[in-house]
């Protein structure tokens, strides 16, 4: 399970809303105990992908390892990667799928006419052909229609 | 020695240590020093083909080695070699 603090989900949602109609993307930052992920900081990144960002996120290597240290200086480790899908639900596509890393938990964020609607967490497997849906706990005061 | 740098879910196959020295001269013998070492990190890293994964990038202090010469890119012993993983998506 992943659970997402009060801060970092605030993060996450307004980042998402402020890119839109654009994918936005991101870095989660926390602990784990084994069984449950907690969330605790969350750093917006630059969505780098050359062509149109309303259908596709990249990140750049370079970023993950500024998270990897920005994680590492607060005591914390990265454990997951979120991104939005503008106007869609949050599902794992194949685009996701294909581009994705089985090291992080994939936090989808669905976006509709510029406001949050609702969210699902991922765990893509080695091979890049599956990713079985993972509990999600957000904070009891999130925003969502 | 060159240094590698053990992204944190990796750590769990590294006796959780975040950096391991491991001898060798190019990215190539230092990645197969570093998984014969720790076996659990090589299907993490490598597919059935002994391919990198493509989700694996590899640099060499800040240079990616796919600009550089790929397993062949030589390594110094003060270098770091940095394994990164390569995300992206959409809908």
């Amino acid at each position: 399970m992943i659970r997402i603090g009060d801060d970092a989900w605030q993060v996450m949602v307004d980042h998402a809303e402020a890119v839109f109609p654009n994918e936005c993307c991101g870095a989660m930052l926390g602990s784990s105990d084994g069984e449950t992920k907690i969330v605790t900081v969350a750093l917006p990144l630059e969505n780098v992908h050359a062509g149109q960002q309303a259908t596709r996120y990249e990140l750049r290597p370079e970023d993950l390892l500024k998270a990897e240290k920005a994680a590492r200086a607060r005591g914390l480790d990265l454990i997951g990667i979120f991104h939005s899908h503008p106007d869609h639900d949050a599902y794992f596509s194949e685009t996701d799928l294909k581009n994705s890393c089985p090291w992080y938990s994939f936090v989808v964020m669905s976006v509709k006419a510029g406001r949050y609607n609702h969210a699902k967490s991922f765990l893509p497997n080695m091979e890049q052909t599956e990713a079985p849906e993972e509990a999600l706990e957000l904070p009891a005061t999130n925003r969502s229609a | 020695m060159p240094k590698v740098m053990i992204p944190t879910p990796l750590r769990q196959y590294t006796d959780k240590k975040d950096s391991v020295e491991v001898a060798g001269a190019t990215v190539g013998e230092i990645l197969g020093t570093l998984t014969t070492t720790y076996p659990d990190l090589k299907k993490n890293l490598y597919n059935d083909e002994g391919k990198l994964r493509s989700f694996v990038n590899v640099y060499v202090n800040d240079e990616d080695i796919r600009y550089l010469s790929k397993d062949k890119t030589e390594v110094g012993a003060g270098d770091t070699v940095t394994i990164v993983p390569s995300i992206a998506g959409g809908r």
